[in-house]
């Protein structure tokens, strides 16, 4: 055995130490390499952390639910697919997919096209007194609910309600019962829908409008182009990406709509103005049938996320073209 | 003096940091058990839809001669929350092993909620030995009761009486005394005919408001939904011809139909005169007329339900939040002592009723000089435990079951069909029994 010869570099170190001095090196070149290698990751994790926890664990644990029958308490016993089975001869559920889709279906249709006309109005050159219109258009989406549903709920009274007194005295006639006939009741609930959403939406289309280049209007009409043409070949292209967005949005949001049934009837009478939305908190905060109600938010958010793609795709959402 | 690197500085910072995080989490994660309590100060923590139980429960702490050989010195913490999240938060805090509260005020109709599932077994204190000196003494301890256990004590009779303005009547020529409904149903059609006036009103309004309004007329003609052991009892003689009553009354314009007998339209109502009378429990006098017609002060007067011919009752009930302990707690014996001292003693019942104006729930009071000689200013000065003390006497057991609120979200379609006469009373009720026992098999 060779003692170690003492360099002047170097100063003499045991052998152990040396070798512990390479090792801590080795360790430490590895240590940086992995932390250039995952630096990255960990920048990036809170948002995965918290994606994770706040939306794919209550997904999961929905779906697990979904297949259990579980009153809130104790341990939720597992009974496969039966809920699913349930729920599709359900007659409730029907009726409040059917109800849901009356909405979807009005929202789009007439809440949308309602929005871009009071938008195309509102930015009509010269208006005096935009500002108050653009407030009065949207403080309905600012009103407390709780006040819109007791104002409402006296609007569409039979007995003593402004509608009905109102078509008394215009048109002779007064006695619909806005909130005690099934078919009314759901006209008085896409009324409030029409009252308290087009507003808001108006802002995103005016905010739009707003963007689109005076120029084309004044070409359009150098060409000839009346107003409804310039409506048509202008501002309706030039505002496709707005409306794209605002439709999806309007789309998947009417799918869970809760507020306007639930304060202004309760989803009735009977189960005439019920929907998805409220079907599922009925099953799980008043029945207590929470595996039953899981089901049902399965249901509603495959189809809303169906929905959602497919008018994403239709619409071209986020692609330029 | 040791060197610290500030890599060092900052992973024993980071370390100590995610430490004093995990702390309570795990912390939480553990069981919450702990020594109860069983002398001296204790706060009682009480969830709670309405300030008047708050009110009372910290009265009564404050009360030296309620608390007269306590050991324990009280103060209470309340929570407000909505009557329906009382119960989904407490049973969420119970998954999680959380704070429950000690008293939890449950609203008669979600009480129904923890009747699945052995869930009010599993979180309250069974009251059987509470309340067992009392017997037939204490009133409304059904619809709180799962197999016949109670779990939790009702805060109010909520008697079912006719309140009704005595000038109308006077105007009008109906008698105050009239006997039957009946007969009140003909005067009722009269006065619609020539005064555009009704003598009662239904409830048109959401599925809760129309059940409730049918119940109420129900008990009080000796029928109900379900009977003590839970099974439904609505396919019966008295469901039929009360919805026929109802019906028929709506039709003449005798009962006036409105969305529930608190909004808008039913102060209007009031406030119009277009209701001269309607059968509505003790609270509503605060609640509804007090809140909503002020200035008919002195016109209104109340008296015990007329009797339906074919038989019944002259009191109903509409109505009442139980107060329930919850088990197992550091604080489930304080709290059960001070639910006992506040809801169990002559003196505690009348500190409810100063607080509150909770009626009692101890049969014998409705004969004491406390409560008998109270006289009540909006209805004319009126000796009010003269009616009350009568309809207390003749109360209806009201039974609660699981299935309660599926009973309800099907049953008031086609009442409400019935009473718009779009169907049969027959047809309705045929309806609601089959949707009920539909959704119920499930």
């Amino acid at each position: 055995m060779t003692a170690p010869t003492p360099t002047r570099s170097a100063p003499a170190v045991p052998a152990a130490a040396k070798g512990a001095s390479a090792d801590g090196a080795t360790s430490r070149t590895w240590w940086m390499r992995r932390q250039r290698t995952w630096a990255p990751y960990v920048f990036i994790s809170p948002f995965y952390l918290l994606f994770g926890l706040f939306m794919l664990v209550p997904i999961l644990v929905g779906l697990y639910l979904s297949c259990t029958e579980w009153a809130g308490l104790g341990t939720p016993q597992w009974v496969g697919l039966r809920n699913y089975r349930d729920l599709l001869s359900d007659a409730s559920f029907w009726t409040a997919v059917g109800n849901t889709t009356l909405y979807v279906v009005f929202t789009m249709c007439v809440v949308l096209p309602a929005s871009l006309l009071i938008a195309q109005a509102l930015n009509a050159r010269g208006l005096r007194g935009r500002d108050l219109f653009r407030l009065t258009y949207f403080m309905p989406v600012v009103i407390s609910p709780i006040v819109i549903i007791l104002v409402f709920g006296l609007f569409f009274d039979t007995e003593f309600g402004l509608l009905n007194a109102l078509g008394q005295a215009l048109f002779g006639f007064g006695g619909i019962d806005w909130l005690g006939d099934p078919e009314w009741a759901k006209v008085s609930v896409v009324i409030l829908v029409l009252w308290r959403w087009t507003g808001y939406l108006t802002i995103f289309f005016l905010a739009g409008l707003q963007n689109v280049p005076r120029e084309l209007y004044e070409a359009a009409a150098i060409d000839g182009a009346g107003p409804v043409s310039r409506f048509l070949n202008v501002t309706l292209p030039c505002l496709r990406p707005v409306t794209a967005f605002v439709a999806v949005t309007v789309l998947v949001s009417t799918a869970q709509i809760f507020d306007e049934p639930f304060l202004l009837t309760q989803g009735g009478p009977g189960e005439s103005t019920l929907s998805v939305a409220m079907f599922i908190f009925r099953a799980g905060f008043q029945r207590q049938q929470l595996g039953y109600a899981a089901a049902a938010g399965v249901l509603l958010f495959i189809a809303v996320f169906v929905l959602g793609r497919l008018a994403m795709r239709l619409l071209r959402v986020g692609r330029d073209d | 003096m040791t060197d610290i690197s500030r890599r060092s500085l900052l992973r024993a910072a980071g370390g100590a940091g995610l430490g004093l995080l995990a702390a309570p989490a795990l912390a939480a994660c553990g069981s919450s058990a702990a020594a109860p309590v069983r002398s001296g100060n204790v706060t009682v923590s009480l969830w709670t839809h309405d300030p008047g139980y708050v009110k009372t429960f910290q009265s009564a702490a404050k009360d030296t001669k309620l608390m007269r050989g306590s050991r324990f010195a009280y103060s209470v913490k309340p929570t407000a929350a909505a009557g329906s999240d009382v119960v989904t938060r407490m049973m969420a805090q119970a998954v999680a092993d959380g704070d429950t509260p000690d008293l939890a005020g449950l609203i008669i109709d979600q009480f129904p909620r923890v009747m699945n599932a052995r869930i009010a077994e599993n979180l309250f204190v069974d009251l059987r030995d509470t309340v067992r000196p009392f017997g037939d003494d204490l009133l409304k301890l059904a619809p709180y009761s799962v197999d016949k256990v109670p779990y939790a004590l009702d805060s109010d009779n909520s008697i079912t009486v006719l309140y009704y303005r005595q000038d109308l009547f006077d105007k009008y020529k109906v008698p105050e005394a009239v006997e039957t409904w009946e007969e009140l149903l003909e005067h009722g059609e009269r006065l619609a005919k020539d005064h555009k006036t009704s003598i009662g009103m239904v409830s048109t309004g959401d599925n809760g408001a129309i059940v409730n309004g049918f119940n109420q007329f129900l008990l009080q003609r000796g029928g109900g939904f379900f009977n003590a052991s839970g099974e439904l009892t609505l396919d019966s003689p008295e469901a039929l011809e009360v919805l026929e009553f109802m019906t028929q009354g709506v039709r003449s314009g005798a009962l006036l139909a409105l969305p529930d007998p608190y909004g808008a339209a039913c102060a209007a109502a009031l406030k119009t005169g277009r209701l001269a009378a309607t059968a509505m429990p003790n609270w509503y006098n605060a609640y509804g007329l007090q809140a909503n017609v002020p200035d008919q002060k002195g016109r209104w007067r109340m008296r015990t339900l007329p009797r339906f011919e074919g038989g019944g009752h002259v009191g109903s009930t509409l109505g009442g939040t139980g107060i329930a302990v919850l088990k197992d707690k550091p604080h489930t014996q304080a709290a059960l002592e001070l639910l006992k001292r506040v809801y169990l003693t002559r003196e505690g019942q009348i500190l409810r009723y100063n607080n509150g104006g909770f009626l009692p729930t101890l049969q014998p009071l409705y004969r004491d000089p406390e409560f008998t000689q109270i006289e009540d200013e909006y209805l004319g000065g009126q000796r009010v435990f003269d009616v009350y003390g009568k309809a207390a006497a003749d109360l209806p057991v009201f039974y609660q079951a699981a299935g309660m609120q599926i009973l309800i979200d099907v049953l008031g379609g086609p009442i409400l069909d019935a009473l718009k006469g779009r169907t049969s009373p027959a047809a309705a009720l045929k309806a609601g029994l089959k949707a009920y026992r539909q959704q119920v098999k499930r």
